[in-house]
């Protein structure tokens, strides 16, 4: 019975509604339009020396600026991060080769990020390649 | 002249609307196409502030977040310790030829103190990572 009746079964020319498609894809685009998120984040670049031989082979004369909690010793002098900014900029390291642009970064036990921060981006600022100063163990 | 201008029937103007939906969907396939999926780690951090962070151009190779509780993120995916983010970097160094594809993004809370963050940076410097710290504009 089924059988017979599946035989039977007439092909009809059934077209397919496509009057809402437009609709469906434009309801799509709000949705991605509205779900997507166009940011770009605020960065500071710094390309750091990797290896101990790099840090190793600076001369004595490399500038190094330490970061001891909240304060800022550059050659081991103290001095505000404004003040930072006008010494590095007086060494003028954009226009050296990059072997003298080379500046140290080191810092004590518990210095926040916050600090290490901004030296890190004042150094940047400056053309400065930071290198990192790690402690003996 | 001004009489036949009154007399001029509105005729109602067809607006085509066939090709509409091919329209609509070469716009969704254009968007999925250029769309990046975000790898951003819901992370809870404060980001530090500085005077000379600028935007970004270049696309970062790979992502790395250091949250409040000093728990490491390598895109998006919670590792144990630096070293395996050193690897991890390598590892998605491996194929790159120049220094524009060895951007990696650093975010970090900045109450952390430095035995937390600073292997990390070390460990994307010797990974062969350019960094690409995240921070605020100070006003």
């Amino acid at each position: 019975m089924r059988k017979k009746y599946s035989k039977e079964k007439k092909h009809r020319d059934g077209e397919i509604p496509t009057g809402s498609f437009s609709d469906i894809a434009f309801l799509l685009i709000i949705y991605f339009l509205v779900a997507t998120t166009l940011m770009k984040v605020k960065t500071i670049t710094a390309d750091l020396p990797s290896g101990e031989k790099a840090a190793q082979a600076q001369s004595e004369k490399t500038p190094i600026v330490n970061l001891r909690g909240a304060e800022i010793f550059f050659n081991d002098k103290p001095l505000d991060i404004k003040d930072l900014e006008a010494r590095l900029a007086a060494l003028e390291l954009a226009g050296k080769e990059p072997s003298q642009r080379v500046i140290m970064l080191e810092s004590a036990r518990g210095t926040p990020y916050e600090n290490y921060f901004k030296a890190l981006a004042v150094i940047s600022a400056n053309g400065g390649v930071v290198a990192l100063v790690e402690e003996e163990q | 002249m001004a009489k036949r201008s009154q007399r001029k029937k509105r005729r109602p103007v067809p607006v085509p609307v066939a090709s509409m939906g091919d329209i609509a969907f070469l716009l969704i396939i254009f968007f999925l196409v250029c769309s990046e999926v975000s790898k951003e780690p819901e992370v809870e951090l404060t980001s530090p502030r500085s005077s000379h962070v600028e935007k970004v151009e270049a696309t970062v190779a790979a992502r790395v977040a250091v949250d409040a509780t000093g728990q490491i993120y390598l895109d998006g995916q919670r590792v144990n310790s630096a070293k395996d983010v050193e690897w991890g970097v390598r590892a998605m160094l491996a194929n790159t030829v120049a220094d524009d594809q060895r951007h990696v993004q650093f975010k970090c809370d900045a109450a952390l103190p430095k035995e937390t963050f600073e292997p990390v940076l070390q460990a994307i410097a010797e990974g062969g990572g350019i960094i690409e710290a995240v921070g605020e504009l100070e006003e």
